[in-house]
């Protein structure tokens, strides 16, 4: 375990040591409300990270560096950024696929894209936003989102 | 059998893969596997850690708090509130939707109603977490920055093309009118509190809170109301 892990569990450890001290029932409860949130990922988990290992088996480095590299930022990234648009998977099991896709030599700029349109721009979700907030604050925030999340990433690119 | 595929289509699909893939390639099988290894340690060294900050914060951040905190103030004070407000809830983005609705209704401004989903879908603390695990603490640490100011700047131009007259509201409803109540299934988490608050009119099916039909006295509405304002995410309501 790296650094960045280990001092993560310390500072988890003390905080559920405080907590539990507090008040055991009230702890306890929370936990069960995130057990059941966890459980209804647990399939996606195991499944995106047996397919991240097939990923990178059969698509070479070569490959991912010249589609997503530093070569076609653009287009990769407009293309990234649709696809989290339309994509509904929690972001919690994003990040290793995104992950492996950056340590094969992936930009990071469409990584940004993809990880922030992922999140806050919703198209399957559209409908439901629409009927709760109205057409015009549905439309226009998910519009800005998209734009901001090219922003970001494109942001990201020259500061990294 | 069945039903547990069709719950797990991805897992289901790629565990299929990779079968075949051990009946035609045995070698490529396994290092396919090798590859994944990593990724799935990795996993486990940070998922302990992601579940119990989350039950920590669900169990201490005083949300209730929060939301009537911050009603009609606006300002810096409204903007931090709804930073905090989405930053320390747990769910996807949709989950958001009626407590923001609900926020609304009590004088919320759509600036801040736009700082909290947003907030909510991108900068949740546990996933911060996960994200400088797989990505490292630099990348997540500046993405961060960028997405608040971000969110900041979206929140002021949402205000400029949308007012409030373009978002429908249903009329307060008076409680004489009442007829029975509506769960928005999509909503429910099925946590049960309603159930164990009200045995007498909620059940729990399936992971949904079902109500049962009877017909209500001004006592048991007056009742309701205070479930409806319990419900951990505003699925229930009057109709």
């Amino acid at each position: 375990m790296d650094i960045f892990t280990v001092s993560l569990w310390g500072i988890t450890g003390v905080a559920f040591i405080a907590s539990l001290v507090k008040d055991k029932q009230k702890t306890f409860n929370s936990m069960k409300m995130a057990k059941g949130m966890i459980k209804n990922m647990v399939g996606q988990i195991i499944g995106i990270l047996l397919l991240i290992g097939l990923i990178l088996t059969f698509i070479p480095p070569e490959v991912i560096k010249s589609t997503l590299g530093e070569s076609n930022t653009f287009i990769s990234t407009i293309v990234s950024a649709l696809a989290g648009s339309i994509t509904l998977i929690p972001a919690f099991v994003a990040f290793p696929l995104v992950g492996s896709f950056v340590d094969a030599g992936a930009s990071i700029v469409p990584a940004v894209a993809f990880l922030t349109t992922l999140t806050m721009v919703g198209v399957v979700t559209f409908p439901l936003e629409k009927q709760e907030f109205g057409l015009k604050f549905a439309t226009t925030r998910n519009v800005l989102s998209f734009v901001f999340a090219l922003i970001i990433a494109l942001t990201m690119g020259v500061i990294m | 059998m069945i039903e547990i595929i069709k719950k797990n289509k991805l897992l289901a699909a790629v565990s299929l893969a990779y079968i075949l893939l051990f009946i035609a390639m045995p070698e490529k099988a396994y290092l396919s596997v090798k590859n994944s290894m990593y990724y799935i340690i990795e996993m486990l060294e940070i998922m302990p850690v992601i579940f119990i900050l989350t039950s920590i914060i669900e169990a201490w951040v005083p949300k209730e708090v929060i939301m009537n905190g911050f009603g009609e103030k606006a300002g810096i004070k409204g903007s931090i509130f709804s930073f905090l407000l989405g930053s320390f809830s747990a769910g996807p983005i949709y989950a958001a939707f009626p407590i923001c609705k609900m926020l609304l209704k009590k004088g919320a401004s759509i600036a801040n109603v736009v700082i909290i989903l947003s907030a909510w879908a991108v900068i949740k603390v546990p996933m911060l977490a996960n994200e400088a695990k797989f990505l490292g603490a630099h990348f997540m640490g500046i993405r961060w920055i960028l997405t608040v100011i971000s969110i900041l700047i979206m929140s002021y131009l949402m205000t400029v093309f949308v007012k409030k007259e373009n978002i429908p509201v249903q009329e307060e409803q008076s409680l004489s009118k009442v007829t029975g109540i509506d769960i928005k299934k999509q909503y429910c988490i099925g946590c049960g509190l309603c159930e164990k608050l009200m045995p007498q009119h909620f059940k729990v099916v399936d992971k949904k809170a079902k109500c049962k039909e009877s017909a209500l006295n001004d006592t048991q509405i007056n009742e309701l109301k205070a479930i409806i304002d319990k419900c951990p995410v505003k699925a229930i309501d009057f109709k």
